[in-house]
C-alpha cells in the first residue's frame, strides 16, 4: 500500500482518514435512506435527508474539533452530525421521536440536530434563524479568548434572509471566528436559484462583508475539505470569517412531504445522479490505490449493519412519557443567585 | 469632478435648472436651520437635520418625475421632499404637528415625509423598513407595465439590516425599476462606519445582488445628478436597479436630542464644513457666470422670505382636534363587502 505522501490530491490526509471520510459519507447516505424508508413504512413522522450532500457535509465537518468547535447545522446535515460524532442511533432515536433522543427528547422535528457534548446547537425550523446564533457564539468565543470556532450551515435559500445578512455583516465587522457554509443545491424546496438571487456564485457576497468567499465543487469531498481546512486555519489564527459555497444537488425530494417531480425534470435529477459524490469518491479511492473493491464493499456492509442495528435498537426504545411534555417549558427549580 | 460648461452640457441642464438646484439646496438648508431654531425655542418637539446632505438629496430627486415616480424617503430627506414638490409650509406643518399636515395630520414624527399626490410614501421610524415598501412599489410598476420607478433613500446604518438585504436581493432577482440611494454620512447616529461594516464602500455589495453599484462624492450635486440620471434611465428601460452610494457628512447632530460632541471631534466636523455642498456649488455657479453677488443675494432673500412666511403662517394654524386622535385607526363608515 502506498504511503500518505504519495497520494496526490489527498490534502495531507492519511489512508485511514481518507477511508474514514468515505465511511462517514456512506453512513450518512445509509441513515438518510433508512429514515425515508421508515417514514414510508409509517414508522417515522417525517424525513428530511441529505442524499447528494455527503461530500459537502463530511468534507466541511472533518477539519473541525468535535466537542470543542460549535456546530450550528441546518436540517439537511446528517453527514455533519455523524462526522462530528452523533451516531446512527442518536439520529434514529430523533427520527422515531424516542425518549432517549439527545436532540430534543422526541420533541423537535427530526434532523434538528442537537448534542450538548458535541457542541451541536439546536436550531429552529424557520430557515436561517440559526445564523445570528452562530455569530453570537463566535463573538463569545472571541471575547472570552477561547480557541473555539463556530460553523453555520444553510442552503441556498437561507442566503436571502435578513438573518443571514445581519450575521455575516456582524461577523465581518468583529472579525469573528466563524465559517458560513452554504450547501447550494440549487433549490429552496421548489424555488430555483435563478429566482433566489441574480448572481452565479453566492460566495461573491463575502466581499461585501470584508472576508473571503470561495465556491467549491460540493461533490468533491477532498476539494471541500481543502477549502474548509483553510477557513478553519484562518478563523483559528484570528483572521476572521470565511464563506464557503459548495455547489451540489439534493438527489431526493426536499422531505418526505415533497414531490420534486413538480419542479425538477427527471433528466436533471438523472444527470446529477451521475455525479453522485459517493460514487465519485469511491472511484478516486480505487484509482489512487487507497482501497480496493473488496475493502470498499466491506465498508458498505459495515455501514448497512450499523444502521440496521441502530434501527432495531431505536424501534425498541420507549417513547417519551406523556407527562414529560410539560418538562423544559418553565423553570423547574428556582435558579441559584 | 470639475464643473465646466462642457461637463454641464453632458447632463443637458439649462442655467435655469442649475439655479433651481441651487435654490432647492438653499431652501432645504433654511428649512432645517429654521426647524432647529424653533425646536430650541420650545415650539416644535423634535428635529432631524439634513444639513450637509443637500447635494445628494437634490441631485437625486432632481432626476425624478414628481407625482409619477415613487419616493420612499427617510427622515433626513428635507431636500428630497422639497425637490419633489413639497413646500416649506408642508414641511413645517409636519414639524409643528398641525391639523393640516399632509404627511400625517400631525400624528407622525416630524420629517416622516408623506404626500399622496407627489407619491412620497409614508415611512415608519424603525430604520430601513421603507426599503421593502419601495421594492414592492417597483414590483407593482413592473407587473402593471407602468413607466414608474421607485427610489429608496436610507443612511449607511440601514445597510446592516435584514430589510435592506432582502430588498436588494429581491430587486436584483426581479430586475425591478428602482434606485437605492445610500446617503453615506459615516455615522449611524453615533456608530461610525468602521463599526457598521468591514468594507470601505457599501456599493461593492451591489455585485452580490447582480446589479451595478456606484460610489460618488455626495457633496457634488452634479456628480450625484449625473449618476442618478443614468440609474433612472437604466430603471426606466427595464434593465433593473442601481445602488448609489453618495459619500457626504451630516453637519449637525443626528437630531435635536443628540449631542454629537460625544462621538465626533470638532476638527472632523470643521473639516467637512469646509466641503459644504452649498458653498461648493455656489462657487462653481459663480465661476460659470450663472450666479453673481447680486443674484445670489436675491436668491438668499427669496429663500429666507419664503421660510419666514411659511413659519408665520404655520405657527398660527390650528393643532388637530383631540378627538381626531381616534381617526384613521379603524375603517370609517363601514367597509365595502366587495
Amino acid at each position: 500500500m502506498v504511503s500518505v505522501k504519495e497520494i496526490t490530491g489527498a490534502e495531507g490526509l492519511s489512508r485511514d482518514q481518507l477511508l474514514d471520510l468515505y465511511y462517514k459519507m456512506l453512513l450518512a447516505r445509509t441513515v438518510g435512506q433508512r429514515e425515508r424508508m421508515l417514514n414510508r413504512m409509517g414508522k417515522g413522522p417525517f424525513a428530511v435527508t441529505g442524499e447528494g450532500h455527503e461530500a459537502l457535509q463530511v468534507g466541511t465537518a472533518y477539519p473541525l474539533k468535535p466537542g470543542h468547535d460549535w456546530i450550528v447545522p441546518y436540517y439537511r446535515d446528517i453527514g455533519v452530525a455523524l462526522t462530528i460524532g452523533q451516531t446512527p442511533l442518536d439520529l434514529l432515536l430523533a427520527h422515531l421521536s424516542r425518549e432517549g433522543d439527545i436532540s430534543s427528547g422526541g420533541r423537535n422535528m427530526p434532523s434538528h440536530f442537537s448534542d450538548p457534548r458535541l457542541h451541536i446547537v439546536s436550531g429552529s425550523a424557520p430557515v436561517a434563524t440559526h445564523f445570528p446564533h452562530a455569530a453570537g457564539i463566535a463573538l463569545a468565543s472571541k471575547l472570552r479568548g477561547l480557541d473555539e470556532l463556530s460553523v453555520c450551515y444553510t442552503g441556498d435559500g437561507g442566503t436571502s434572509t435578513g438573518d443571514c445578512h445581519e450575521a455575516m455583516n456582524f461577523a465581518g465587522v468583529h472579525k469573528l471566528p466563524v465559517i458560513f457554509v452554504i450547501e447550494n443545491n440549487q433549490y429552496a424546496i421548489s424555488v430555483h436559484v435563478r429566482k433566489q438571487f441574480a448572481v452565479e456564485d453566492i460566495s461573491i457576497r463575502a466581499e461585501g462583508y470584508g472576508f473571503p468567499g470561495v465556491t467549491v465543487d460540493g461533490n468533491d469531498v477532498l476539494a471541500v475539505y481543502a477549502a474548509m481546512k483553510e477557513a478553519v486555519d484562518r478563523a483559528r489564527r484570528g483572521d476572521g470569517a470565511t464563506l464557503i459555497e459548495g455547489k451540489t444537488y439534493r438527489l431526493v425530494p426536499h422531505t418526505s412531504d415533497d414531490d420534486d417531480r413538480r419542479y425538477r425534470s427527471r433528466e436533471e435529477v438523472e444527470e446529477w445522479t451521475g455525479k453522485d459524490p459517493l460514487v465519485r469518491y469511491r472511484n478516486w479511492l480505487k484509482e489512487n490505490d487507497v482501497a480496493d473493491e473488496a475493502k470498499l464493499d466491506s465498508l458498505h456492509e459495515h455501514a448497512a449493519r450499523e444502521v440496521d442495528e441502530a434501527t432495531e435498537q431505536a424501534e425498541k426504545a420507549p417513547t417519551p412519557k406523556p407527562e414529560s411534555a410539560l418538562d423544559h417549558v418553565l423553570v423547574e427549580e428556582r435558579l441559584a443567585g | 469632478m470639475a464643473i465646466t460648461k462642457e461637463a454641464i452640457k453632458t447632463f443637458g441642464l439649462t442655467e435655469e435648472q442649475l439655479l433651481e438646484m441651487h435654490y432647492k439646496m438653499l431652501l432645504a438648508r433654511a428649512v432645517s436651520v429654521r426647524q432647529r431654531v424653533l425646536q430650541r425655542m420650545g415650539k416644535g418637539p423634535m428635529t432631524f437635520s439634513g444639513e450637509g446632505h443637500e447635494a445628494v438629496q437634490v441631485g437625486t430627486a432632481f432626476a425624478l418625475r414628481p407625482g409619477r415616480d415613487w419616493v420612499f424617503a427617510y427622515y433626513r430627506d428635507v431636500a428630497v421632499a422639497l425637490t419633489v414638490g413639497m413646500t416649506p409650509v408642508e414641511i413645517l406643518r409636519g414639524f409643528f404637528a398641525r391639523r393640516d399636515d399632509i404627511s400625517s395630520g400631525g400624528r407622525n414624527m416630524p420629517s416622516r415625509f408623506s404626500h399622496p399626490d407627489l407619491r412620497i410614501v409614508s415611512g415608519s421610524a424603525p430604520i430601513a423598513t421603507q426599503i421593502p415598501h419601495a421594492v414592492g412599489a417597483a414590483l407593482a410598476a413592473k407587473l402593471r407595465k407602468l413607466d414608474e420607478i421607485s427610489v429608496a433613500y436610507f443612511g449607511d446604518g440601514a445597510t446592516s439590516t435584514g430589510d435592506w438585504h432582502e430588498s436588494m436581493n429581491f430587486a436584483g432577482v426581479h430586475k425591478l425599476p428602482m434606485v437605492f440611494v445610500c446617503e453615506f454620512n459615516g455615522y449611524a447616529i453615533s456608530v461610525p462606519w468602521r463599526k457598521q461594516a468591514a468594507i470601505e464602500n457599501v456599493a461593492v455589495r451591489a455585485a452580490g445582488y447582480g446589479f451595478p453599484g456606484v460610489t460618488l462624492n455626495g457633496n457634488d450635486v452634479l456628480e450625484v445628478y449625473g449618476a442618478m440620471t443614468e440609474a433612472v434611465k437604466r430603471a426606466r428601460s427595464g434593465e433593473g436597479p442601481t445602488l448609489i452610494e453618495a459619500k457626504t457628512y451630516r453637519l449637525q447632530p443626528h437630531s435635536s436630542d443628540d449631542d454629537d460632541r460625544r462621538y465626533r471631534t470638532r476638527e472632523e466636523v470643521e473639516q467637512w464644513a469646509q466641503k459644504d455642498p452649498i458653498v461648493v456649488f455656489a462657487m462653481s455657479l459663480h465661476e460659470l457666470g450663472v450666479l453673481d453677488d447680486k443674484s445670489e443675494q436675491e436668491l438668499n432673500d427669496r429663500v429666507n422670505r419664503e421660510v419666514d412666511e411659511a413659519t408665520d403662517k404655520v405657527e398660527q394654524e390650528s393643532t388637530p382636534e383631540p378627538e381626531s386622535a381616534l381617526r384613521h385607526v379603524f375603517v370609517e363608515g363601514g367597509a365595502s363587502n366587495g
